[in-house]
């Protein structure tokens, strides 16, 4: 064993690394427990690519072939439906943490300098889990999946100028078929995977090298009265430990809570009753239900894009609009801002559920 | 739309009135019979006008004669209106059972309406004298003459039971005739009448699919097996082998109308074998004996079959209920609902041995979906039970780790 | 117990739960990557069996996803594909050799050989599905809506 590590330390500096982890400390106060929430979506993230990888083996993208493999995987492979469940479940909760992530980060005003970039890069991996999450939605072929992916790319549609090109460009064509599959599984299992992994590096080093943030009532008591513990081996036995459990939770969903599989979509059918979007779509997609076909002389649904799209850059840029975190001070207005969001998503997703 | 469709109308009649005196009069009197049947706008709807059949080409008369009414018909020697309906079959006939003239219309078209009217119960009545039997115009109407298949004429599948009705279900106007006047009640309630009027399925028989059309006559007592054997050939070929066909036969008892009724035939129920009230076999077989001993082993053959088919079915939704995958068993289960309905045609055949065998498939049936569900029940309890000891596992480690993230602390 | 052997003792319970826990994690992985027995649920083409399992003049009802289907080879050898399921109540419907029709027997209803329906309650022609011969297979396959 240790002649083992020993050949790979002379070649890799693994004694440089964990000296680096060992010397790295975890400050500890009331908000240590939102450091784990970034490490579960890691951890999340990676039952993804696993379960991901295991999944294409059976799967088929085609019109007639999806459906058909995806049922082949969860009544005919062993354990495929545990693979699929799994794949399904940690999704689900991923963009759940995430969220929770986003937001912790917000208040506690981690965004500011030097960490603008870990900011910009979070976000742009929460832009790509939700494009995982919708180009996913659609692979099992499902009447469901089928009807929310063609109302979800028509809002796309609605963007002046280039909608019209992003629609065609999204489905492949004008309308949801076969090709939109192919196209979307492509997304999902090449594109988004490798643009995913690159920026999740980049996020992964800056909070390595620039450390924990702490917010900044708790960065004005001197370095030495804070107190901290090491990031290896206590921390990280902690986030083990964290994973361990929530890798339960997943199982206990998967056994008790399938996904269901639902009817093979079909394009001449009518659209069934209640269909949605994902959870963590669904504010925005009540909001756009809720704004009038016409505002002054705008479409709708053009206004509402627009309103998250202005929403969105402002969210994006909050570590430069917000001027104050940087010299310390909480900005009232920001914070207000945040909370708003939050209960906006939280009612919205709850009427969207009602109605 | 209506509009529209009167306008178009009156621009034919105009057009055709310069040339038609009878139109272009008829048209200004504006002549409406007692039932209701408009002379010109009837005509012009029908397929006769469709076909370029004139007004004279049935009726006689001279329709170049504009000026005076005896020149254009009463003084012309073939002028036939308001003639006796025997006087009808030719009128129709002259052409209609002309396969020569016929031809010119559709290659395939019918030419024996009148010679098959005239084997009809009415056609015979109406030899004899009687005037209140139907004649070609009381099914077909007088003017506004549809073809078959317009669902506005009043021959058209879902339109006959009624036009049939208006004479056969009118007490007083069949006083004379002796016949009973509650068929279009009792037709109505039936398997058949519900799916004709109620869900207007027009491949379930009207009047005419048993009756006949033109030579319309109830049908003979021993040929009911095959009126009703045109589609129900299974129960049919059955009952025709079977022993009580030929006791029925024999004493005068009927055939299939002994148990299932003529015009009310119910949709037949699995409580027509119990030995209760709604029992048919209990009609005749007052004393039960051996008869009673039939019906009770077909009814426990057909309700254990069902009995099986429910349980089956019970088991596998709750499998899917709970999230498994089944598809596949409701091949069976749909085998096992074959079987079951075909058991109820096999009774027909009166023979145990018959019957037995060949509802042996689909107990068989439904115990594959049953194991087959219970498979996947099995493999429910399998994810269960591998989820606690996973879980165990879990907690176990948790709580070992839990023991040394203390220590470091100290 | 000392210090130190208890300690030695909490590590053989953490290697023992490590191993366990990637043991579960690793056994189903493991099973999954196994191809099953079955074969691959293939909707849209289907094998009905060699051509020594069609005489000419037989049929065989088989069936494709959730469609039973009626293949049929006529006495003059050519092969047909139908759904085997009548448009008029969703009995099965049968091959008649003699006439070479297809029959429904719950309420005597005809389709010639092509599908169409010809005389009896049937409203509609049952669908079409198209035979293709590779060597000695025979293969049915979805026709296309185009």
């Amino acid at each position: 064993m240790s002649n083992i590590y020993q050949w790979i330390n002379e070649r890799l500096e693994l004694d440089d690394a964990i000296k680096f982890a060992k010397k790295k400390r975890v400050p500890v106060f009331y908000g240590t427990v939102w450091y784990y929430l970034g490490g579960v979506s890691l951890f999340l993230f990676a039952i993804q690519l696993v379960t991901g990888i295991l999944l294409v083996l059976y799967y088929q993208p085609g019109a007639e072939t999806a459906f058909e493999s995806v049922k082949f995987i969860v009544s005919k492979v062993e354990f495929g439906w545990l693979i699929r469940e799994i794949h399904s479940w940690s999704a689900n909760l991923f963009i759940l943490f995430v969220f929770f992530h986003m937001f912790t980060v917000f208040f506690a005003k981690a965004y500011r300098k030097p960490r603008e970039m870990t900011w910009i890069t979070g976000m742009l991996l929460l832009v790509l889990g939700l494009a995982f999450g919708f180009s996913g939605y659609l692979l099992p072929w499902n009447e469901l999946a089928y009807f929310a992916t063609k109302v979800g790319s028509d809002i796309a549609g609605a963007i002046p100028w280039v909608g019209e090109f992003m629609l065609r460009v999204l489905r492949a064509g004008d309308e949801v078929t076969g090709a939109t599959l192919t196209r979307f599984y492509g997304i999902h299992i090449a594109i988004l995977p490798g643009i995913f992994t690159i920026l999740l590096v980049m996020h992964l080093m800056m909070v390595q090298f620039q450390g924990m943030s702490v917010p900044p009532e708790i960065e004005k008591i001197p370095e030495k009265d804070r107190k901290t513990i090491p990031f290896f081996p206590d921390f990280v036995l902690r986030d083990f430990m964290i994973w361990l459990i929530v890798l339960n939770v997943i199982a206990l969903l998967a056994v008790f809570f399938p996904w269901e599989l639902g009817q093979k979509a079909d394009a001449l059918a009518p659209a069934p009753a209640g269909i949605r979007p994902e959870w963590y779509f669904m504010f925005m997609f009540q909001t756009l239900k809720m704004i009038p076909a016409h505002v002054l002389f705008l479409e709708g649904e053009l206004v509402g894009v627009m309103f998250f799209a202005i929403g969105g850059l402002i969210w994006f840029f909050v570590p430069f609009l917000d001027k104050k975190a940087h010299v310390g001070i909480r900005s009232r207005f920001w914070t207000w801002f945040g909370i708003f969001l939050v209960v906006y998503i939280i009612v919205l997703t709850i009427w969207g559920y009602l109605v | 739309m209506m509009r529209f469709y009167v306008i178009i109308l009156f621009m034919l009649m105009t057009i055709l009135s310069a040339e038609d005196s009878c139109i272009s009069c008829h048209t200004e009197l504006d002549e409406e019979r007692d039932d209701g049947d408009k002379i010109v706008v009837g005509y012009m709807t029908g397929i006769h006008a469709k076909k370029d059949v004139g007004c004279a080409d049935c009726h006689g008369g001279d329709p170049e004669a504009f000026d005076d009414e005896d020149e254009a018909m009463w003084d012309v020697d073939d002028f036939l209106a308001d003639m006796e309906k025997q006087d009808q079959l030719d009128m129709c006939g002259k052409c209609h059972s002309d396969p020569q003239y016929m031809r010119m219309f559709s290659a395939s078209i019918k030419t024996d309406q009148v010679s098959q009217y005239l084997t009809s119960d009415h056609g015979k009545s109406l030899v004899k004298g009687n005037q209140k039997v139907a004649v070609c115009s009381d099914c077909h109407s007088n003017h506004g003459i549809l073809p078959v298949k317009d669902p506005r004429s009043k021959v058209y599948a879902l339109n006959v039971p009624v036009t049939c009705a208006r004479c056969h279900a009118d007490g007083q106007y069949m006083k004379d005739s002796g016949l009973p006047t509650d068929q279009l009640i009792q037709f109505k309630n039936s398997v058949h009448g519900e799916a004709l009027l109620e869900r207007e399925d027009i491949s379930a028989p009207a009047c005419n699919d048993c009756h006949g059309n033109h030579g319309a006559a109830p049908p003979d007592v021993v040929h009911v097996k095959d009126i009703c054997g045109t589609c129900h050939v299974n129960n049919r070929d059955l009952f025709q082998k079977s022993h009580l066909f030929s006791v029925l036969s024999k004493e005068g008892f009927g055939q299939c109308e002994a148990c299932h009724e003529n015009h009310a035939v119910l949709k037949p129920n699995d409580s027509f074998l119990d030995w209760s009230e709604n029992s048919v076999c209990i009609k005749c077989h007052l004393d039960g004996g051996s008869a009673k001993l039939m019906a009770d082993h077909f009814y426990t053959i057909i309700d254990s079959l069902k009995q099986n088919l429910q349980l089956a079915h019970s088991i596998v939704d709750s499998a899917e209920n709970k999230g498994m995958i089944v598809s596949d068993l409701f091949f069976d289960l749909e085998e096992a609902r074959k079987v079951l309905i075909h058991t109820r045609t096999n009774i027909h055949s009166f023979n145990i041995t018959y019957v037995d065998t060949n509802a042996a498939p689909g107990f068989k049936a439904s115990q594959a979906a049953i194991l087959g569900a219970k498979a996947s029940l099995n493999e429910l309890s399998f994810r269960r039970k591998g989820l606690f000891y996973f879980s165990l596992i879990i907690t176990f480690l948790v709580v070992v780790l839990g023991i040394k993230i203390k220590r470091f602390k100290k | 117990m000392t210090k130190q052997s208890r300690r030695t003792f909490l590590d053989w319970l953490l290697r023992g739960g490590l191993t366990a826990w990637f043991a579960s994690i690793i056994y189903p992985v493991f099973k999954y990557m196994i191809p099953p027995d079955a074969p691959e649920l293939n909707i849209s083409q289907i094998e009905a069996g060699t051509l020594s399992d069609f005489p000419k003049g037989s049929s065989k009802i088989i069936r494709m996803g959730r469609t039973p289907v009626i293949v049929l080879r006529k006495k003059k050898g050519d092969f047909k594909a139908l759904e085997a399921t009548c448009t008029h109540l969703d009995c099965t419907v049968q091959f008649k050799t003699d006439t070479e029709q297809i029959w429904c027997a719950c309420h005597n209803g005809f389709y010639d050989v092509e599908g169409r329906n010809i005389s009896g309650p049937p409203p509609r022609p049952l669908g079409q599905f198209n035979v293709t011969l590779k060597d000695d297979k025979v293969i049915i396959t979805k026709k296309d809506l185009a």
